[in-house]
């Protein structure tokens, strides 16, 4: 069943239920095959974390919390700016706003997440939408991955204002982007489709002079 | 040609390395660790340049950034020309091309000359305004030929094959400059934790330290730089910037640091480790604290012909014969008015060449350095002055004289000392430039002769850059400016440095002197210069105080004193003393002008930084993007996306095959349309998730038509106004469930119209318990429109498509090739059409699996082009195109859109019941069908209603969209029409530019199936 109405509110499965073809947002990149390959000298790795289910949660914190932590066992991130994952790293959920937030889970689980909050928050005010097909993960890594990040994004990157578990939505060259920082040697960049072969392309400028290469 | 002024000995130069050079297309040699500057006095050359206006020659004068005269055209290929550079900040490399930017046709023999010379009177401030005014049609002409003259370089004429960048920085404390001071500041914060930047414009840190006689802890000053730089270079939390200019001080805090990474290495930036690297790179820097560490820069001294070569800044004497082991001649004279200026004597008698003698303006000076001259026997004349300069192309001596100041003249016999050098200093200004950037003005203090930066929260000056100047108080003040700055930061607890032991001398006080009498009045004597670099001299600011221009601004403007590239950093002080004098006022009554970014010149590329080529602006690709790319698509810029525009294909004609024009290739994509099946990708179109309970009761309010019985299943268009009754936006609005719909926006409006609802539900209706989401990427929609779309569709979906179960204005869930899809029957074209939303991940799949079935139907993509020529055929309007802010939902004639009676007075009401827009003569959207059905009447056309009215005509209205209908088989247009609703079939008039003027005949927007039957079969 791709159709399911929890209350007054539609939800619907955009995920096939057979083997389909399916390109991310960085396929027109792939085809131009602008993909340098890893050099043993590089000292930044891009790689895309394509298909993921990503939910936009609304909501009071305290509601949505208590539905979180049940369902998907990750607290909501108490402070602004805030990033929890999960102990496999592979779920996360990401402050926004001050209602507002990203879940970030492995593909497939999105619509089977969404359902089971639904019925947990029963008739609370909260909002959930799948953003699955709208944005794709980006991630950064290598000694220099810091330094393409100061060149891209006006945000402060250094480990003093921007420790493991923050995330921030910031101006990123000349459109925006999501940043988060899941673990000591890993940035992550959640770009928005139609911006994300502009932001692969000012990535593999940016990162040029320190070799970046990218794993596919 | 032998380096004939470089030394055997000392210098901070590598004599083992030899770096070959041009210059004015001859060839020289010089060592690593050479600036351009001290290379060509080393090889005694004097004049490298024409001045601006008089074209005089001109020599070298400073050692750093305040250098007037050596500015110089670099590179070698045409590719990497780079003008305003100049020669003190150049670092030699080898192979380095160099010329001067005046002189025509050359620095020796040059054309401009001969009306400098000519022109000695002749050319007051304003001459060029003045002579070359009339007429004012002529100026482009004479223009032309003074730029030639007098010009500051010319841009490359071929592409920068260098690339550049920018990185954002963050400091708690951000040093500006490395000298005494801002090293000192600079250990200070980064001991006690504090992230520190330090930035020096020049190719070495130490600043003064570098040239200094002093010893530090009892060694060279040099010996403890290098030790303090090994310090800073290991901590973690300091970053150096070498090469690197703080070029803008902005607000906030924000200051932009030019570095240049690669110049001091070859004209276009090498490759290193075989990859690309940045020639020059911006920093943006936001920092908590700013020390500004400057320094000071040396005055001259005014007198007469104090701009022929060998006439140098008494610092720079000793900064050349220290750092780059050049004594720029051999017989030096030095006037001053201050004991500091004594080192450039010394340092030249320590060189083994001749001090003719030192003028001191003050009768009895006594200080350390003063002694230690006359201890070697070097002539010293007090109370008087060099009151001119003799010499074409090079000093040959020096007319010294007593004088008064007080009363402004020479008192004395002129004596002539023969000489090749004559240096001078007038005493030190600090470089107060970057905190006036701020909009900062700089204070008048008495005691140092000097203005010092004025208040800018957040930054501390240190050491010269506020008048202190003795080393033993410099090293002291940095200490203390580091210390503020780190605490300000929020750091507690600093570090306490100790600080070097110094020898500093006792220096007796200095006396103020700017300009140097002559015998001669100010008009009357030799040109005394002020500011060398646009040939301002002590009588044009003369003539301008004279002329009635009494604020220095006025003055700056009218005789060009400190513009440009320049920024006043030698001349500003000694012209604003020379008005102050002449104006009988004090300096700090007179004030000074504003200092602007940026400090020094900054190459393009580096402001522009990555921002250029592919990747100027964003392009925004649609899910279908490489179906488009390799189909042959011409694409269209909307906003920030690339939209296909129309489809070219190869056709066969008479003169061969070739691809279709975009005429023809719109043509048949509207016919195929009409007549069949034609896919357009829509994707662009703003989509907005709206959730909660009172999601319907927010439609209500920011749409202008009934929102309250759209039933789960259906599907309404709506308009939306701004508070101001004018149209914002359109597009359709689904109900998908009870408390949950979807809202289209127009393509270009989507991320306003996701605001607008913002703003309104977060500052005016809180208390609505509805979210929005954009969900414009997440989704991928492709539009399937024509008599044959329900044929097509059928074949791929299990979605009941019987025009009685799912009819115009309906959505229905299913799936479309295998891919989950919501379907809306909504049409933009006026035919049968479905528009299939899928998850943007599988919209490919799904596109090329219609191509496959759509094979047999002739399945035509089509274009925006061909999307607007259908919805125009069908009056349908685009917001932004029809509309312009000043058109209401009943100017377009919408009324059937519109809730006058709803509950709650929605966003536009109040303003539709305005007499301005209630009134019937406002523009009103109409149809235009050209008499000739050839004509396409261009967009933006006046119209008018009486064609035979004079000049100026009175314009009724414009034609907002215009086309060829391939359907009609003649041209057509939507436009709007004083009053149009009323004047159907009347006549109207387009007169054209060139005196042809079309007739049209106002007919309905509708001007295809006006019953709209196609789009319900």
């Amino acid at each position: 069943m791709s159709d399911t109405t929890y209350g007054n509110v539609a939800t619907f499965d955009t995920r096939p239920d057979m083997a389909i073809p399916r390109e991310s947002p960085l396929s027109v990149a792939y085809h131009r095959g602008s993909v340098p390959a890893p050099s043993r000298d590089g000292q930044v790795l891009l790689e895309e974390k394509p298909f993921l289910g990503h939910l936009i949660l609304r909501g009071g914190a305290i509601v949505l919390d208590e539905a979180l932590r049940e369902v998907l066992g990750i607290n909501l991130p108490g402070r602004p700016l805030g990033l929890a994952l999960d102990e496999s790293g592979e779920c996360s959920v990401q402050w926004m706003s001050p209602d507002e937030w990203l879940v970030i889970v492995p593909g497939g689980e999105e619509f089977e997440l969404e359902n089971r909050l639904r019925s947990k928050l029963g008739e609370a005010h909260f909002a959930i939408v799948n953003v699955s097909g709208g944005q794709t993960l980006v991630e950064l890594s290598g000694e220099k991955a810091r330094d393409v990040l100061m060149k891209s994004v006006p945000y402060d990157v250094h480990p003093q204002n921007f420790p493991v578990g923050k995330a921030v939505s910031t101006v990123f060259a000349k459109a925006s982007a999501i940043l988060r920082r899941p673990a000591e040697d890993r940035w992550e960049l959640v770009l928005r489709r139609s911006f994300a072969d502009y932001g692969y392309r000012w990535l593999l400028d940016a990162g040029e002079e320190f070799g970046i290469g990218v794993k596919r | 040609m032998t380096q004939s002024n470089r030394l055997q000995q000392g210098g901070r130069i590598d004599r083992s390395r030899v770096l070959n050079f041009t210059f004015n297309g001859k060839t020289y040699q010089g060592h690593a660790g050479d600036t351009l500057a001290s290379a060509l006095l080393a090889n005694g050359i004097d004049v490298v340049n024409r001045s601006f206006k008089y074209s005089r020659p001109r020599g070298i004068v400073a050692a750093g950034a305040e250098e007037p005269n050596a500015v110089v055209q670099l590179g070698q290929a045409e590719a990497a020309q780079v003008p305003n550079v100049r020669a003190t900040q150049q670092a030699l490399y080898d192979g380095l091309n160099a010329r001067s930017t005046n002189g025509w046709p050359n620095v020796q023999r040059d054309v401009m000359s001969w009306v400098g010379k000519l022109g000695g009177g002749f050319m007051p401030p304003g001459f060029y305004y003045k002579t070359f005014m009339a007429p004012a049609s002529m100026w482009m002409t004479y223009e032309k030929y003074i730029r030639k003259g007098a010009g500051l370089g010319r841009v490359p004429g071929e592409n920068d094959p260098d690339i550049y960048d920018h990185m954002n920085q963050h400091c708690d404390v951000l040093v500006i400059g490395a000298g005494p001071a801002g090293l000192v500041a600079a250990l200070t914060a980064a001991n006690s934790g504090a992230r520190v930047i330090l930035a020096d414009e020049q190719e070495e840190m130490g600043g003064s330290l570098l040239d200094s006689r002093e010893t530090l802890n009892g060694a060279p000053a040099s010996e403890w730089v290098e030790k303090a730089l090994g310090e800073l270079a290991g901590m973690d939390n300091v970053t150096l910037l070498a090469r690197t200019t703080a070029n803008g001080y902005h607000d906030h805090n924000f200051v932009t640091l030019h570095e240049r990474r690669t110049e001091h290495l070859a004209d276009t930036a090498p490759l290193a480790n075989g990859r690309r690297q940045a020639r020059s790179r911006l920093h943006r820097v936001r920092a908590a604290q700013v020390v500004l560490a400057t320094g000071a820069h040396e005055r001259p001294l005014v007198y007469a012909n104090n701009d022929v070569p060998g006439n140098l800044l008494a610092g720079a004497v000793s900064t050349y014969i220290h750092r780059y082991a050049v004594v720029p001649g051999n017989k030096l004279v030095l006037s001053t008015s201050n004991d500091h200026a004594y080192r450039a004597a010394l340092d030249w008698a320590d060189a083994g060449r001749e001090v003719v003698a030192i003028v001191d303006v003050r009768a009895n000076p006594d200080g350390d350095l003063v002694k230690e001259a006359q201890s070697k026997g070097i002539r010293l004349i007090t109370g008087s002055a060099v009151i001119e300069g003799k010499g074409a192309n090079r000093v040959t001596g020096a007319r010294v004289a007593k004088i008064d100041i007080d009363r402004f003249a020479v008192t004395g016999q002129v004596e002539e000392l023969v000489c090749d050098t004559i240096a001078s200093s007038g005493g030190y200004s600090p470089v107060v430039h970057l905190a006036s950037h701020t909009g900062s003005r700089p204070t008048w203090r008495d005691d140092i002769l000097g203005f010092v930066p004025g208040k800018v929260t957040g930054m501390t000056p240190a050491g010269g850059a506020q008048g202190v100047y003795i080393l033993a108080d410099v090293l002291h003040d940095g200490a203390q400016a580091g210390m503020q700055a780190t605490q300000a930061s929020g750091i507690d607890t600093v570090a306490e440095l100790a600080l070097p032991q110094t020898d500093s001398s006792r220096e007796s006080p200095a006396c103020a002197l700017y300009q140097v009498p002559h015998e001669k009045p100010t008009l009357r004597a030799p040109k005394q210069f002020v500011d060398l670099q646009n040939d301002v001299t002590a009588a044009g600011i003369d003539v301008a105080t004279k002329e009635g221009f009494e604020s220095i601004e006025h003055v700056k403007r009218y005789t060009a004193m400190g513009f440009g590239t320049d920024q006043g950093k030698l001349g500003n002080i000694n012209g604003m003393a020379i008005a102050a004098r002449l104006l009988e006022r004090s300096i700090p009554e007179v004030g000074t002008t504003v200092f602007r970014p940026n400090y020094t010149p900054v190459t393009f590329g580096a402001i522009v930084g990555r921002h250029a080529g592919e990747l100027f602006d964003p392009e925004r690709y649609t899910a279908l993007h490489q179906w488009h790319v390799e189909h042959g698509a011409e694409f269209e810029d909307v906003g920030q996306w690339k939209r296909p525009w129309y489809f070219p294909q190869r056709r066969r004609a008479e003169d061969g095959e070739r691809w279709e024009t975009m005429h023809e290739a719109v043509a048949r994509e509207c016919l195929a349309v009409r007549n069949g099946v034609g896919i357009l990708d829509a994707s662009t179109l703003g989509k907005i998730d709206i959730q909660g309970p009172d999601a319907r009761e927010f439609l209500g309010r920011v749409y202008t038509n009934k929102w309250a019985k759209l039933a789960p299943g259906r599907v309404r268009y709506g308009l939306m106004c701004k508070d101001d009754g004018m149209l914002m936006d359109d597009g359709t609005t689904s109900c998908l469930g009870e408390n949950h719909f979807l809202m289209t926006t127009t393509t270009g409006g989507a991320a306003a119209v996701l605001e607008w609802l913002e703003l309104w539900h977060q500052t005016e209706w809180p208390e609505l318990e509805v979210y929005f989401t954009s969900v414009t990427d997440h989704w991928a929609t492709m539009t399937v429109t024509g008599p044959d779309a329900r044929k097509l569709l059928s074949e791929i979906t299990d979605i009941d498509l019987d025009r009685d179960t799912f009819k115009f204005m309906d959505w229905r869930n299913g799936k479309v090739a295998d891919v989950p899809a919501r379907v809306f029957r909504i049409s933009f074209t006026g035919e049968l059409s479905f528009e299939i939303n899928v998850q943007a991940n599988y919209a490919m799949h799904v596109w090329k699996t219609l191509f496959e079935h759509g094979e047999k139907y002739d399945l035509t993509p089509y274009g925006t082009e061909t999307m607007h020529v259908l919805r125009a055929e069908k009056g349908l309007i685009i917001a932004g195109q029809d509309t312009d802010g000043s058109v209401t939902p009943e100017d377009l004639g919408m009324q059937w859109a519109i809730g006058y009676d709803k509950p709650f007075s929605w966003i536009g009401k109040r303003a539709l019941a305005r007499t301005d827009t209630a009134r019937q003569d406002r523009k009103q959207l109409v149809g235009l069908k050209p008499t000739d059905p050839r004509v396409v009447l261009e967009e933006g056309a006046q119209i008018v209603f009486d064609k035979d009215q004079a000049i100026p005509m009175d314009m009724q209205g414009h034609v907002t969209s215009s086309y060829y209908s391939p359907t009609l088989e003649s041209g057509f247009a939507l436009a709007v029409v004083k009053g149009g609703q009323e004047r159907m079939g009347q006549k109207v008039y387009l007169p054209m530019p060139g005196g042809m003027t079309h007739e049209a005949e106002i007919v309905s927007t509708v001007f295809i199936d006006p019953k709209g039957e196609r789009q319900n079969v």
